[in-house]
Order: C-alpha cells, then sequence, then structure tokens
C-alpha cells in the first residue's frame, strides 16, 4: 500500500498546509526548489515560481483555479541538462502530459525532477480569473472555489476555460506525488498519495501524519469525468459541424491575425523557431499577385488555413487539450475546439495518447512494416 | 543580384515537337519571371544545342538555366556539365520532362503543349530559388567484390583482377561454376562446356588477385560508392581448405547418400561431397544435415581415413568484414520447377525430364556417364522437347528465357548423335527464336537432320499402355496431335533466384516485375543499378545464354573498373543539412535515418548530419516540423515554388492555342 | 464526353520507382490524361505533410504520392514513413470537407510503367467524380 499522508488545513486552511508540506521539502534538503504557482504582485495572476527559500512560500497558491500559461515548457527548460540539484514542481494533469510529450523530444528530463500533480477542477481563462476573484483575497478565492467544487455546485458566475470543462483527464497521470482533492474535506485536510517510489521516497522524513484517501475520490472522479466527456462530446459535434468544409474553417479562423501567439503558448510545439516564421513564407511581392490573380482575391496575411493546418500535423496527435492555445488567441479564436477535434481523430488513428507513457514513441517518429494497409491505394487497379 | 534565367525548350527532333508547341512554350517562357532568353531547339542535347546554352550564359549573364526535354534520369548529367562548362554551377539548372511526361503520353497537341508550359513554369519557378552546391570528391576503395561465382561471376572477377585490382569472389556453393559446370556440351559450337569453363574456374583459382570465398554469402552491406563495407557469412565446411589434398577418399568412405542437387537429384552424393572431380576448389564439404557425426555424433569416418587430418566436425561459420569499391552482382538464377505444371506430367512420370536433368544425362562425370538413358537403362526411341515451359505464359513467366530455342536444339543433335539417327526427336514450339551468332545456321543444320518441328504448346503429357504420349495441337496445320514417345525434356523457364529478394535488400538494388535484377536503363545502362557502385552481371539481370552472361559480365566488370581506375568519385552534394540556429535537439531525426547518418552534438544540443554517411532521402527533413532539417536541392521553398508553378502562378488557367505566328525561336532581349 | 471540371493533380513522386515508372509509361507512349503533373523527390519518405495542404490549398484538385513497393524503398524504409505521413492527412483534411480521396499513396515500382499509367488515368477520373477543390475559389489560403 502506498503511503499516504495528510496535508492538514491548519489556521490558514489548506493552502496554508500545502505552504507547509512545501517548506518541509525544501528544508529536508531532498530538492533544492519548488515550482508552484506564487502570487507575487499582490492580487495579479499567480505565476510558476522557481521558490528556494521557505519564506518565499508565503503567497504560493498551488490550488488557484488560474492557469496563465502551461508550465510543462517551464519545467522543460528547468531539466533540460543538469543544474546539480534536484526540484520538485506542482502541476496540472495537462501540464504533467504536456512534459512527458517533451520529454520524450529530449526537451526535459524526469531525472532531476519531482512531479506533484493536483487533481484538477480546471481554471479559469486568463480574463476571467481576475473577474472571478474580483475584490477578494485571491487566497480565500481559490479556497472559496474548491469549497465549491467540492459540493459540486459551482456558483463562481464565471464559466471555467472551455478546455477545462471538456477535459477527461482531470487526475494526475505520471507523477511522483498526488495531491487528492477530489473527494476531500479540504477544511480538514487534503491527503497526499505517493504515486511512484521517487514519491514514496520523497515523503518518509517529513513528519507529516499519515493519512488515507478518500473513499469518495473514485465515485467524485468518476461523476465529474462522465461529466466532462458529455461536454466534450457536445464540443466535438459543434466544431464537426461548423468546420466542416474549408469555408467553415476559414471561418473559424477568419480572427486569426497570424500572431502564432497559440503555437507560442503550446506546451507541446516545442520548436524553437516555427517555419511559418522562417524565410519559406517570407514571400515576394509578385507572389502575392500572381496567387490574387489565380484566386481574384487574397485574404492578408496569407497562409492562415495553411499555419493552422500544417501545425495540426506537426502536434495534434501530441494535444493535450490544455487550452493555452484559445488563451493566448488575441482574436478570440477558439484555437483548443479545432485542435482538440483533431487530435482525437489523429490520436485514435495511432492509438496514441499523450502523455500515457514514456515508452510510447510519438506516432511519425516511428514506422512499422507491417501496418496502416488501407492507407495506400491501388489505383491501377481501380482499387 | 537578381536572377537572370535561360530556358531552353528541346523538339527532340518530332518526339518532343511532334505534340508540343515547342515554339509557343518557348516564347511563354519568355515572358516569365526572371526569364532573360528562351530558346527552342532541334536536339538541346547536341553538341550546338549545348553550345548554346554556354554561350548564352556568357552572352546574357545566366545564372540560372531551365531545359525542357527528356527525363532527367536521360541527360540531367548532360545539361549539368554544359553548365559548368559555361561556368555556371550546375546546380542552379533545372532539366525537366517534357517528352516522357507530356509529349509521348498525351494525345492532344494542345493539352501537351498546355502541360509543357506549367512544367516549364515550374522549373522557371523553382530553379530561382536554386543555390549553388559543390559535389566531393572521395576516394574509391581499389578492392571490388564479386556475389556469385557462375560464368558471369568468374568473368567479371577474373577481368578485373588481370587488371591488377583485388577481387574477393563470393561463392554460396561449395565450388564455383555455376550452371554451366552442369552442361556437357554448349550451343551453338558444341564445344565441350567443360573444355572452355574448367580453364577458367581453374584461372580463377590460380589469380593471386582473387579471393575466393566459397560456401559463403553476404549478409550485410554498408556504405557508399567507393566505399562499401561487406560482411561475409563463411558458412562451416567442415573441411579446413588449407590442409585438404583434395585426394576423395572421404567421399569413398562416408556411408551416408544424399540425393544430389548438381545432379539435379538424378544420383547420390555422400553426406560429404563436392559436385565434381574437377570442382574448384575441389575440398569437399560437409551436409551438416546429413552427417551422422554431426547430427548423432556417431561416425566420424571421414575423420579416420583423412589423411591429412582435415576434417574438424567442430568447425563454426564466421564473419568477414571486406572494404571494397564496389560490387558486381552476379548471382545467377534458378530454373522452375515444373511440379506445378502438372499437366506435363513431372515428378508423376519417371520418364519426364527437365533441361538440367537432361544436360546431367549427357554430361561425361554425370549419372550415366555421359549416356542418354532412361531409369530403366534404355536409350529412349524416341523423345520430344517442349519449349516454353512456363516461359511466355501469362500463368507462370511473361518473358522469353531467351536460351530454351537453342539448347533444344543442341539436345535434338545431341539425340541423333548419341542414341543414333533413327531416333525420333520432337520440339514442340511457340516460335523458334534463334537470333545469335551461329545460331540460325545451327537451326537449319539441326533440321537437316531430321528433327520434327511442331509448332503449338502441347496440352498435356499422358501415359498410354505404358507410353508417354504428348498431346497438343500443331497449329500450323490446324491438327490436333497425339505424339508417343519414350521420354519428355521440359525446357524449364530461367527464373531469378529464390532468394532475389533478399539479395536485393543487402544491395540495395531494385527487382524489375519479372524478379530480375533491375538495370538502370533498360539500353544505355544495362549493367548498372540505381545505386551507384553496384553493378550486374549475368543473368541475375535477365535470362541469358552463355556469351550474353559473359559479355554482360565483362561490361559490368568494366564499370567496376572505371570507377577503381580513377580512383575517386564525385558524391552528390544533394545531403541534408540540419540548421544549428534551428534545431531544437529532439533527436527524432536521428530514429528516422536508415544510414545512421545523424549525430548527436551533445555540446550544441542538436543534431547534426555525417555528409559522408547521408544520402539525402529526406527521412529527417520530412519530418522535422521546424523545418531546421532540409534536402540541399529540396528545400522547403524550392518544392513551393514548384508546387506554385505548377499550379500556374503566372497566367490564369486556359485553353493553348498553336502560335502559328511565331516563327522566331528567340524569345529575349539584347544580349547584357 | 469532358464534363465542365479539368482537375489539376500533383503527384508527389520518388525517383527511383514511380518516377522511373513515368519515364517508361511515356518511353511506352502510354496514353494518360494531361492533368496530374510530376514533383520529382528522392523518396517519398522526404514529402512533408506541408507539401500536400499547400498544394490542395493552392489550387490542386488532387495529391498523389507514389512511391516503391514495401521493401523496395531505395533508401530503406522511406515509404513506411510516408504512409504514416499520409494516414495522418487522411485523418485531418476529411474534417474539414477535404474528401480523403483527394490524398492517395501508392506503390509504383520502376518497371511499371503500365500501372502508373492506370494509376494516373483512374485517379484523374476519381477527382472528376469528387468534383473541384473548394479552395481554387476561396481568396484564403
Amino acid at each position: 500500500m502506498a503511503t499516504t499522508v495528510r496535508i492538514e488545513a491548519a489556521d490558514g486552511g489548506v493552502l496554508r498546509g500545502m505552504q507547509d508540506f512545501l517548506g518541509r521539502l525544501l528544508a529536508s534538503g531532498k530538492v533544492g526548489g519548488v515550482v508552484v504557482p506564487v502570487h507575487l504582485f499582490g492580487k495579479g495572476m499567480p505565476m510558476p515560481t522557481l521558490v528556494t527559500d521557505p519564506e518565499g512560500l508565503g503567497r504560493a497558491d498551488p490550488l488557484a483555479p488560474a492557469f496563465p500559461l502551461n508550465g510543462a515548457k517551464l519545467v522543460s527548460r528547468l531539466t533540460r541538462g543538469r543544474s546539480g540539484e534536484k526540484i520538485a514542481a506542482v502541476m496540472r494533469p495537462c501540464e504533467i502530459r504536456a512534459f512527458v510529450e517533451l520529454v520524450k523530444l529530449n526537451q526535459g528530463s524526469m531525472d532531476d525532477v519531482y512531479i506533484i500533480g493536483v487533481d484538477c477542477h480546471g481554471a479559469f481563462s486568463n480574463t476571467d480569473y481576475p473577474r472571478f476573484v474580483g475584490e477578494a483575497d485571491p487566497m480565500a478565492a481559490t479556497a472559496t472555489f474548491l469549497d465549491a467544487r467540492a459540493k459540486g455546485a459551482p456558483g463562481e458566475g464565471v464559466d471555467i476555460a472551455r478546455a477545462c470543462a471538456v477535459c477527461e483527464h482531470p487526475v494526475p497521470l505520471g507523477a511522483d506525488l498526488v495531491v487528492a482533492v477530489f473527494g476531500a474535506d479540504i477544511r480538514d485536510h487534503v491527503p497526499l498519495m505517493a504515486a511512484s517510489p521517487r514519491g514514496e521516497a520523497l515523503l518518509t522524513g517529513l513528519g507529516l501524519a499519515e493519512g488515507s484517501e478518500n473513499p469518495q475520490r473514485a465515485g467524485f472522479i468518476e461523476k465529474l469525468v462522465a461529466e466532462r466527456m458529455a461536454n466534450l462530446e457536445r464540443m466535438y459535434a459543434e466544431t464537426l459541424e461548423s468546420t466542416s468544409s474549408l469555408e467553415g474553417l476559414a471561418q473559424h479562423l477568419s480572427a486569426c491575425v497570424n500572431c502564432y501567439n497559440c503555437r507560442v503558448a503550446c506546451p507541446v510545439c516545442y520548436c524553437k523557431e516555427c517555419v511559418f516564421n522562417t524565410d519559406v513564407f517570407e514571400h515576394q511581392p509578385w507572389q502575392y499577385m500572381g496567387w490574387a490573380k489565380r484566386k481574384g482575391s487574397l485574404k492578408l496575411p496569407t497562409d492562415t488555413v495553411f499555419y493552422h493546418l500544417t501545425r495540426m500535423a506537426h502536434m495534434s496527435t501530441a494535444c493535450v487539450g490544455c487550452g493555452q492555445c484559445s488563451n493566448a488567441c488575441p482574436n478570440g479564436v477558439h484555437v483548443m475546439e479545432l485542435f482538440r477535434t483533431v487530435a482525437a481523430r489523429t490520436q485514435a488513428s495511432f492509438d496514441y495518447v499523450p502523455g500515457r507513457s514514456l515508452d510510447e514513441a510519438p506516432p511519425l517518429s516511428v514506422f512499422k512494416e507491417d501496418e496502416f494497409q488501407e492507407t495506400v491505394s491501388h489505383l491501377a487497379h481501380g482499387g | 543580384m537578381g536572377n537572370k534565367i535561360g530556358v531552353y525548350v528541346c523538339h527532340c527532333g518530332t518526339n518532343i515537337a511532334g505534340k508540343v508547341d515547342c515554339e509557343h512554350v518557348a516564347k511563354y517562357a519568355g515572358g516569365l519571371r526572371d526569364v532573360v532568353v528562351a530558346r527552342d531547339y532541334q536536339f538541346m542535347c547536341s553538341d550546338p544545342g549545348q553550345d548554346m546554352i554556354i554561350r548564352d550564359i556568357r552572352d546574357y549573364g545566366l545564372n540560372r538555366v531551365v531545359v525542357a526535354s527528356c527525363s532527367p534520369r536521360l541527360h540531367e548529367k548532360t545539361f549539368q556539365k554544359a553548365c559548368q562548362r559555361g561556368g555556371l554551377n550546375p546546380y542552379l539548372m533545372q532539366h525537366c520532362c517534357i517528352r516522357e511526361h507530356c509529349s509521348w503520353v498525351t494525345a492532344d497537341r494542345g493539352e501537351a503543349t498546355a502541360k509543357a508550359r506549367r512544367i516549364v513554369e515550374a522549373s522557371v519557378n523553382r530553379v530561382g530559388r536554386h543555390r549553388e552546391l559543390f559535389t566531393r570528391d572521395v576516394d574509391v576503395l581499389p578492392d571490388v567484390m564479386v556475389v556469385g561465382a557462375g560464368i558471369a561471376g568468374i568473368q567479371a572477377a577474373l577481368d578485373i583482377a588481370r587488371s591488377g585490382h583485388r577481387v574477393h569472389l563470393v561463392e554460396q556453393g561449395p565450388s564455383i561454376g555455376g550452371h554451366m559446370a552442369q552442361f556437357d556440351k554448349t550451343f551453338p559450337t558444341l564445344d565441350c562446356a567443360a573444355c572452355i569453363s574448367t580453364p577458367k574456374m581453374v584461372a580463377v583459382a590460380q589469380e593471386p588477385n582473387i579471393n575466393l570465398l566459397t560456401w559463403s554469402e553476404v549478409v550485410d552491406v554498408s556504405g557508399f560508392v567507393g566505399n562499401y563495407t561487406v560482411t561475409v557469412l563463411r558458412k562451416a565446411r567442415y573441411v579446413n581448405e588449407d590442409v585438404c589434398t583434395g585426394c576423395g577418399t572421404c567421399l569413398e568412405k562416408c556411408p551416408t547418400k544424399v540425393l544430389s542437387d548438381f545432379e539435379e537429384k538424378l544420383a547420390f552424393r555422400k553426406a560429404i561431397y563436392r559436385n565434381s572431380p574437377q570442382a574448384v576448389p575441389n575440398t569437399p564439404v560437409i551436409d551438416a544435415a546429413h552427417c551422422k557425426m554431426i547430427t548423432k555424433g556417431k561416425c566420424g569416418i571421414c575423420q579416420k581415413v583423412c589423411p591429412t587430418g582435415a576434417i574438424d566436425y567442430n568447425a563454426v561459420e564466421r564473419r568477414e568484414v571486406y572494404h571494397v569499391g564496389s560490387v558486381v552482382l552476379a548471382t545467377g538464377y534458378d530454373t522452375m520447377d515444373p511440379t506445378v505444371m502438372s499437366e506435363y506430367g513431372f515428378g508423376r512420370f519417371e520418364e519426364v525430364y527437365t533441361a538440367l536433368q537432361f544436360e546431367r544425362l549427357n554430361n561425361a562425370v554425370g549419372p550415366t556417364g555421359g549416356r542418354i538413358l532412361m531409369k530403366n537403362g534404355q536409350p529412349p526411341e524416341s523423345v520430344a522437347i517442349i519449349h516454353c515451359v512456363g516461359s511466355r505464359d501469362k500463368n507462370y513467366h511473361e518473358y522469353c528465357s531467351r536460351t530454351c530455342c537453342m539448347y533444344a536444339l543442341k539436345y535434338d543433335h545431341l539425340i541423333k548423335d548419341k542414341v543414333g539417327h533413327h531416333a525420333r526427336v520432337y520440339n514442340f514450339y511457340i516460335d523458334m527464336r534463334c537470333f545469335g551468332k551461329g545460331y540460325e545456321e545451327f537451326y537449319r543444320r539441326v533440321q537437316e537432320e531430321g528433327v520434327t518441328f511442331i509448332r503449338g504448346r502441347p496440352a498435356e503429357v499422358v501415359r498410354e499402355d505404358g507410353h508417354l504420349v504428348v498431346v497438343g495441337e500443331d497449329t500450323l496445320l490446324g491438327m490436333r496431335v497425339r505424339v508417343p514417345v519414350d521420354m519428355v525434356v521440359l525446357c524449364t523457364a530461367m527464373e531469378p533466384r529464390r532468394n532475389a529478394q533478399d539479395v536485393a535488400r543487402v544491395f540495395g538494388v531494385s527487382q524489375g516485375q519479372d524478379g530480375f535484377f533491375l538495370e538502370e536503363h533498360p539500353k544505355l545502362g544495362p549493367v548498372s543499378t540505381a545505386t551507384d557502385g553496384v553493378f550486374l552481371a549475368g543473368s541475375c539481370q535477365g535470362p541469358k545464354d552463355i556469351p550474353d552472361a559473359v559479355s554482360h559480365a565483362s561490361g559490368g566488370a568494366a564499370q567496376a573498373l572505371a570507377l577503381a581506375a580513377r580512383g575517386h568519385v564525385s558524391i552528390s552534394p544533394t545531403t541534408s543539412y540540419i540548421d544549428p540556429e534551428v534545431c531544437i535537439g529532439c533527436k527524432v531525426c536521428i530514429g528516422l535515418c536508415p544510414y545512421s547518418a545523424i549525430e548527436f552534438d551533445e555540446r550544441r544540443k542538436v543534431s547534426v548530419i555525417n555528409e559522408a554517411m547521408c544520402k539525402g532521402c529526406g527521412s529527417c527533413a520530412g519530418y522535422c516540423p521546424s523545418g531546421a532539417a532540409q534536402i540541399k536541392h529540396f528545400r522547403e521553398s524550392q518544392v513551393f515554388d514548384e508546387i506554385d508553378g505548377l499550379l500556374g502562378m503566372h497566367a490564369p488557367e486556359g485553353p493553348c492555342g498553336e502560335s502559328a505566328e511565331s516563327s522566331a525561336n528567340v524569345q529575349a532581349g539584347e544580349p547584357a | 464526353m469532358k464534363t465542365e471540371f479539368e482537375p489539376t493533380i500533383l503527384a508527389f513522386v520518388c525517383n527511383w520507382c514511380t518516377y522511373t515508372a513515368a519515364d517508361l509509361a511515356g518511353t511506352s507512349r502510354m496514353v494518360q490524361q494531361p492533368n496530374v503533373r510530376l514533383v520529382r523527390m528522392m523518396c517519398t519518405g522526404m514529402v512533408d505533410p506541408k507539401y500536400v495542404i499547400k498544394a490542395l490549398l493552392s489550387g490542386a484538385d488532387g495529391v498523389l504520392i507514389s512511391g516503391c513497393h514495401p521493401g523496395d524503398c531505395h533508401y530503406m524504409n522511406g515509404n513506411y514513413k510516408a504512409r504514416r505521413r499520409v494516414r495522418l492527412l487522411k485523418e485531418i483534411l476529411p474534417l474539414f470537407g477535404i474528401e480523403e480521396g483527394r490524398v492517395k499513396l501508392t506503390w509504383v515500382g520502376a518497371s511499371e510503367g503500365n500501372e502508373f499509367a492506370a494509376t494516373v488515368n483512374n485517379f484523374i477520373n476519381e477527382i472528376r467524380e469528387i468534383g473541384p477543390m473548394e479552395a481554387r475559389s476561396m481568396a484564403i489560403v
């Protein structure tokens, strides 16, 4: 039986307990730093922060319903090469899955990082989070949010991000420790469960009281996932319908200004430089004229549909559905809806679930001699 | 500096001009962006044609050239060289095909011209993006490997060895000579096969420049033209070649009999055996599957009787690695097993023989000592020879095996000669193909010897009253025929070796539809393959008789020698390149590269191409999402612009009329 | 009888097999409809999915990718890599109304001139049935 300990809701609530746990981790010397969202600047957005001094944890808000960016790229940056010290990172399930994909692509390493995954109720979009917090203290707002979500009666008046509402992976996979928020009475304590031998070792000697997984957790998850799946299916259907033609797709993308923020925000778009930013797409004046003449008119900037279709080919198999693309879009293009819908097809086709296992190679990085026979046509013989 | 493009549209006599309005295409090209001169000409590949390009490069200061003519697989190099002579980097030329892919396959003149226009436009578009590339010279290793030691392999090996280069001659069998060693006489001269092939086999054994590796197989080939690394599996012979004197005592004493493949299963050999007393090398080999000492640990007679202690039951196979500049494949052919054509009774009637079996009956060291005797010990009084068994037959092989007509004539003569003039011989043929030197004369001679020729493929061979009867139709007379005979000989098809596919994979050569190895060009490159430095010799390329196999082999040897004598070879610069500024070091390309040509630079954390090993296949570029990996000469921008050109960037789609009024063949401004 | 619609088809073909087969079809005067235009690649393994997308958005009505038969790849296994990339495109493109049949992957060996001609003619006919690509007249790329 894996070790489970209690993160007590001390006088400051469960967040204080989390801070205490992370402080003990730092004090134990087992890690040199922890990555956790911190309200560094008053009431602003809690940003992932590399904390090395337990003092710096006072405004840490590891369960905040804010998701300004997918932390996978940050953790990848922290683990590409050696710092000489191990770190712990508090991550959402979609961040962990994206990180696993990046590790497969040699963009980071599991060796020097302990992943503390949290059960994820979802988060607000970047514009909605401040609306949700309002005048309240953000830490108190987090507690309110968790409370309401635990009761299954969200009454925030603001919806969580669409990506979160359709996320069927609210439980962290591949973490060393799991903060088992689901089903817990967070006014009392949250169970912290070891999910790997490394996590097990990390817990020993921290002086945390022994606990157990909340018996209600499984049922909570089942209900939540069912709800999310229903949302997801609805979203697929809507997206498929509205983009079922090239014109539909173009309409869906009509507000796109080729800023490429979606790919900058995308945790699995790992290229240093997107090919669409290279000279390959620096067209000559006469080329624009040629295209315009061929079609009669030409939308500018060009290559919008081309960019999105190519990006689907490049990363849809690795899409973890975190929704940061939509979060980052300045013009409100529903990028996440589009990419998740495509990803569902491409991932199923290769029987690939991003983030499921480090042992699964990205679909286009491998091949077999005897596969996908139906993909090959035999046109000469009328087939 | 802006691009100055010259476009040259070839008429290829009427080959292109017959369907494509070349003047119109040149005129159209002359109006395309950056084109400063566009011409059409009768034969661009001719000296005046090439000179035209060279002159224009100088006169107009061209920095890009497009030639629209035949397939680049035919003349790309020709025009690259012309550009080079004109002082232009050869990779600044784009050669496009308006003959094979356009004029020759398009029915309508207007459509052909429109298509040619698009093809030329795409090339003009693409060539603007071309960059100078420089070939690298690499040294060619002087040694050559010849695979297969039938008559073709022997000829190739001797030709090369006698020029002073070292040859590693690999033969999978225990001795050399191939099928020719099974024959007794050769057509049309009726030379004694042994008398002409044995000296060659001995010459191989005595040639100091030949390293003969019998009972061996090539299992791996890596590297590239000029620098191949070949791993040869030396199968366990169980007889030490260095010690064995070939005295043959072991063969006499061995108690185990096995049906002999060399004798086409008409006779037995021992578990320790050699194909014939004249075998080269004459060291026997132990058939491990049948040797009682090896299979059961009981016997050991050969070891006891061997006067030199050459027998080693514990011998193991070993691998040897050779570094060679080129490879000549001379792996030969198999003959078809006619059992599948059950109508001819092979395997059911013991008087039905295959051609190779009949060869052995005639061979002085064969099972009958060279007498034509049936299994009952009697000579046949009448023989039917059925041509085209499995050849020219849609159910088996569509091709003609090219040798059967002639060896059938040889059999006709041998039967008359050995059994006596009274013996009746019937040839069932489809067509008599006697095209070689002296062949038609031999046909006439055999006809005059009183042999019967019946035109028609027999329906079946049946046994009636203890006699074989060939049932068929004489299509010249339009009559059904039933010919009772004592013996039937089936002229079975020559087939690709049963392991041809494995050999093709190991050496990276292609097989044609018939399964034989594919030459680079059916007419102009009959001994080269698509893989530089791998050449073909003999029947592995297609059915051949001995003179053809030998000349083909000498051709293959000459190609290998040309490489070796030159000593260096230009390696195409169209390899991959990974931009270190763009590469993020995901390493996927390393896993996709079939040649292990990409290494990871741990310091810079980027993937790096080893250009000596890269063959430019683009597996890396096809994946790399950032475009850090690109194939030189197939860069994304080049392909994109070609696509745009093919889709018509400059002019709206529309019908393409004849340009009847255009008479000038130059669409150009004044020379710069 | 010809229909109004004359499709434009781009074919990315391997230099070592299908391109050679196209040469052979030419040498053997096997008449083909003129709608297919070849892009010579060294291997189907270098066909970037971008090329297919670009062609379809820029006015091609169909894209053919043709390489060596399994086991015959001049570069050992480029055709298998191509097959996965085409599989991927066949998942993505139909979602947006680009019929799956507009993108075809075939194996045509160097000696199969007749197969090449038949492949070209059959594909053109199939695209004629499917009809013109929406992107032809759309102002967006």
